[in-house]
């Protein structure tokens, strides 16, 4: 590796002079979407408690623990369910193709 | 942000390479023949072949592979090609009757005079030759099939054939900055496809974090069997409009975060905006009689020619002892009304160091489209959009499969996939008129999977 990056980015919102305010329009917010956003601020901001050290990475090497193990199954998977469903998308882009049938 | 190998072999295989170099390592002396045999491969072929049954309904067999090869440390290649062939019945979306139905769809164009020397099409059609206007210089000929009282309308006659293609680069920049870029290209006897993406990678926190951006643009073009028809017109045999095309630009946004030695999460924000004709081409509508239910005559579809998409994708993996749980979350929503939301549940179980079984469950959700109806009365006015495509009605959808794998040789794994499609909506929405309360207005659809993988690193 040629560099170690030590800090977490971003800062973590405790860091953040703006982070006491709510958010304009967070009354409208979806339990989904502040899940979501609850799961993204702990996990950018709460890097001191969260993660590994480099020698506890033996776990997350193995091809199981991959994001995505297999990505040409997966790819198939996106295709069908995106010809059988009104809905794609979400990991990754849905890819061509017409799914009209 | 993983110490994952760049030949994406499994931990097995990685164990094992270890071993080997430790080997190398203690017989110094021993030349080079051990040097060789431990380093790691740079190529890796995925290869799948996918059989795809739809219990009276499509029939697909697809092989795909995908070959990613190292050339340095910071630089990768990516290309893959896909082929697939569809055959079987698809729904029509007209609606069912108590009455015999005649459906008739363009089939070819032929110079004026031709004589008719085919009389039947595939899925048992009937070839009829559509009178041209005067002083036209070709005839259409037109499938006219006859669907038997009280059977859902399906067009037997269909067929298709995709072939597909991509080829991507990624390029470390830094041990913590990536970027990558690609094409892709599809073809369809009726459909074409053309993007390109580009995206970046960007390690944080002692690689514990990575967040990921990546665009892509999408261009197609459709160009049915029989021509583009007008949306909302009644069905007939003439040949119809030219070709039609639309745009997609899509973005995701993502970050990965190494949660604990054992736990891996990976939330991402994707957004779609797409332009253009996004009718399905094939597919009508039945406007029925008010009182008895009975089809009167059938519509071509029509949706919005404009669709914003947006998904929050949550995925999480846990290492046990030595199992691994994979569970995600997608919700869905889009401005045609849609909003659906998938969980999905993998547990690889390592009976062994190189074997496991991994069964699968995927629970699926949706709402119906703003424009969707089982189908349109006579006595009232006709929608500016409407579609009784019942992908776009409301509905849920479970998966269950299960899937084997073993190692064939220290760098290859062979895997087995078989799964369980059920997609159910409501076949007896209220107020069905006359006639269609008898009928079952969505069928479900079942579906079975028979996935074959083999993957090879040298």
């Amino acid at each position: 590796m040629k560099t170690k990056f030590r800090r977490c980015w971003p800062n973590r919102p405790a860091d953040r002079s703006d982070s006491a305010a709510p958010p304009s329009g967070s009354a409208r917010l979806r339990p989904v979407t502040a899940l979501a956003l609850a799961a993204l601020m702990g996990g950018v901001g709460g890097c001191s408690v969260l993660g590994a050290k480099p020698w506890e990475h033996d776990l997350l090497a193995e091809h199981a623990m991959q994001v995505d193990p297999y990505p040409l199954q997966t790819a198939i998977d996106d295709h069908i369910y995106f010809s059988k469903e009104a809905s794609s998308g979400g990991r990754s882009f849905a890819g061509g193709g017409c799914g009209c049938n | 942000m993983q110490l994952t190998s760049k030949h994406g072999m499994g931990g097995t295989g990685v164990r094992r390479a270890l071993a080997a170099a430790a080997a190398g390592l203690l017989a110094s002396g021993q030349g080079k023949t051990q040097e060789a045999a431990s380093a790691p491969p740079t190529t890796t072929v995925d290869s799948a072949l996918l059989v795809y049954h739809e219990v009276n309904r499509v029939q697909a067999i697809e092989p795909e592979v995908n070959v990613t090869h190292v050339i340095n440390e910071d630089s990768t290649v990516l290309f893959g090609v896909a082929a697939d062939s569809l055959t079987g019945a698809t729904p029509l979306g007209a609606v069912p009757s108590s009455l015999p139905q005649s459906y008739v769809r363009p089939y070819k164009v032929v110079p004026l005079g031709t004589p008719l020397t085919v009389t039947t099409a595939s899925g048992g059609s009937t070839v009829v030759i559509v009178p041209p206007p005067s002083g036209a210089k070709t005839q259409t000929l037109s499938a006219s099939h006859v669907v038997p009282p009280n059977t859902y309308p399906l067009d037997h006659g269909f067929y298709d054939r995709r072939v597909a293609g991509h080829l991507g680069w990624e390029q470390a920049l830094t041990s913590t900055f990536k970027l990558d870029g690609g094409v892709a290209y599809s073809k369809e006897h009726d459909y074409r496809s053309e993007s390109a993406h580009v995206g970046f990678t960007q390690d944080f926190n002692g690689h514990n974090t990575t967040l990921n951006a990546a665009i892509n643009y999408e261009s197609d073009l459709s160009f049915p069997i029989g021509g583009t028809p007008t949306p909302l017109t009644v069905m007939n045999g003439e040949w119809k409009g030219p070709d039609t095309s639309m745009h997609e630009v899509d973005a995701v946004v993502g970050v990965t975060q190494v949660m604990s030695r054992r736990w891996l999460a990976t939330l991402s924000y994707s957004y779609s905006d797409e332009h253009g004709y996004q009718n399905d081409p094939y597919k009508l509508i039945s406007v029925v009689d008010p009182v008895s239910g009975q089809p009167t005559e059938q519509l071509y579809e029509n949706r919005p020619t404009l669709r914003r998409k947006q998904s929050v994708f949550l995925d999480n993996k846990v290492h046990l002892a030595s199992d691994v749980i994979g569970v995600s979350l997608r919700a869905y929503r889009d401005d045609w009304g849609i909003k659906s939301v998938t969980a999905d549940l993998r547990y690889r179980w390592q009976m062994s160091p190189d074997f496991y079984i991994e069964p699968h469950l995927r629970i699926y959700s949706q709402g119906a489209a703003d424009f969707f109806h089982y189908y349109l009365v006579g006595n009232e006015t006709v929608p500016q959009y409407a579609s009784a495509d019942t992908r776009l009605a409301k509905f849920h959808a479970e998966t269950v499969g299960v899937k084997f794998g073993a190692p064939v040789s220290d760098t290859s794994e062979l895997n087995l996939r078989v799964e369980y499609y059920d997609q159910h909506g409501n076949g007896s929405p209220a107020g069905a008129i006359g006639q269609l309360q008898q009928q079952n207005l969505f069928p479900d659809l079942k579906a079975y999977t028979l996935l074959l993988g083999y993957t090879f690193a040298f």
